[in-house]
């Protein structure tokens, strides 16, 4: 039997509007000096919006992109970024992008699942370092005895926790001022608008 | 914004089908798992001195130093100073190991050899290039609206952020002070962003619809990059030996 699956046009103009914003927010970043990435709000929006798959596809496009055309680097954390994609699109189908504790979890969710899949990444094609500041709490951690790998699961989770929950509050705080109009339209919403 | 780190030129790197240039990234990616260290070095300096002779040196160089040239002081103290190896001994306040300083020049050997390939792929092919290339061999219109929106769309994206930043600002938002007060910032920066993206994305599915851009038969491309029949021969052997050596990698 021959598996089949297609994006509606729609879905596809989305996820190329995910990785914009993933792109993009960066740059807002830069002025507000805030220590995050910012780099998965796409991701999330596109996930709550049209689903894991959609969400998956998303983090991927966005980091593949982003290789190509500014940090090749960028292009070997695509899996990371399509966990994130996915863990979103389940939380949000689930319903739990309703209330604002619920999206902090599903915020702690999304960096837990990102440091599982993070972590090999790191170590086996970056040696446990990646060229950024945070390679110092890495050595820190080594030289306080701790193992590579708990050091680098530490490091990124540390990191990344309150960026994945401030994405994801961001993400709700949309599709709740989102126009009923606009918002109609994606049925996945129905899930998590009160 | 330009956030391309493609550079213009006429080398045959840039005359170059793209599509045997993707290959030749994933070819050089594969190598570098599985070449032994001074190899993958040797291979990331010959695809340097390619670049410079290709006549993207200053960038090529400028882009690798910075990228490579935090990743090797990092390797190189936590695998040769801190971690603890067989052959680790003391070092002051803290260890040196020859096995570590020689695992970390392994792996950036290995770094420095995808990196540099990437570059090289990035800086002599536009993102354009690409897409015509992609489309003219069939790829699905579909995969190619997701290489190229993003693309496309950032740099006006980045001005539209520009201007929603200068707005606010003459609207009296704070973008200095506490940690809360930046962090307060944040939504009014990216709502309309994102609000405005939405509805835009309705607009640009409806167009595409109406150029019925996933219709077949395929739309033929009006001035594809240029292609031969060696080249696809090429691309089919780089694609073929790069997962043997994929392969390889994953079997050590």
């Amino acid at each position: 039997m021959a598996l089949r699956f297609r994006f509606d046009t729609r879905t596809l103009t989305l996820i190329g509007l995910g990785a914009v914003i993933n792109i993009v927010a960066g740059q807002v970043n830069t002025w507000l000096r805030l220590p995050i990435f910012l780099d998965s709000i796409g991701t999330i929006l596109v996930a709550v919006l049209t689903g894991p798959i959609a969400g998956m596809a998303t983090g991927l496009a966005g980091n593949m992109v982003w290789g190509l055309i500014a940090s090749p680097v960028e292009a070997a954390f695509a899996p990371v970024a399509m966990v994130i994609g996915l863990v979103a699109g389940l939380f949000a189908r689930a319903g739990w992008f309703r209330y604002v504790w619920q999206v902090i979890l599903a915020g702690v969710a999304m960096a837990i699942a990102l440091t599982l899949v993070a972590i090999p990444i790191q170590i086996f094609i970056f040696g446990g370092a990646t060229g950024a500041g945070s390679d110092v709490a890495v050595a820190y951690f080594v030289h306080v005895g701790r193992t590579l790998w708990s050091s680098v699961g530490l490091t990124i989770l540390g990191s990344n926790i309150a960026d994945k929950v401030i994405s994801a509050l961001i993400v709700w705080f949309v599709i709740r001022k989102m126009p009923n109009r606009l918002a109609t339209t994606y049925t996945m919403l129905k899930y998590n608008r009160a | 914004m330009s956030t391309l780190l493609f550079r213009s030129g006429t080398s045959w790197l840039h005359r170059a089908n793209p599509l045997t240039k993707l290959c030749g990234l994933l070819w050089a990616t594969t190598a570098a798992f599985v070449l032994p260290w001074p190899a993958a070095f040797a291979l990331a300096a010959v695809l340097a001195a390619w670049g410079v002779q290709s006549g993207i040196g200053g960038s090529f160089v400028r882009r690798l130093l910075l990228l490579i040239g935090p990743l090797a002081i990092a390797l190189l103290v936590i695998h040769g100073f801190l971690m603890h190896y067989p052959d680790s001994r003391a070092f002051g306040p803290l260890t040196f190991s020859l096995g570590g300083v020689i695992h970390a020049l392994r792996i950036l050997a290995r770094l420095a050899a995808v990196v540099s390939a990437s570059f090289l792929f990035v800086a002599t092919t536009h993102p354009a290039d690409l897409l015509k290339s992609m489309d003219a061999s069939g790829f699905p219109p579909g995969l190619s609206y997701l290489v190229a929106s993003p693309m496309l769309l950032a740099g006006m994206f980045a001005m539209r952020t520009r201007a929603i930043h200068d707005a606010q600002r003459t609207r009296g938002l704070a973008l200095d002070g506490s940690f809360w007060t930046r962090l307060r910032a944040l939504p009014a920066l990216l709502l309309p962003l994102v609000i405005v993206g939405l509805l835009e994305a309705n607009q640009r599915a409806l167009a595409l619809h109406g150029r019925a851009f996933r219709a077949l038969p395929r739309r033929t491309v009006l001035d594809p990059p240029a292609d031969s029949r060696g080249g696809i021969w090429v691309r089919r052997f780089l694609v073929l030996a790069a997962i043997m050596q994929g392969g390889l990698a994953f079997w050590r």
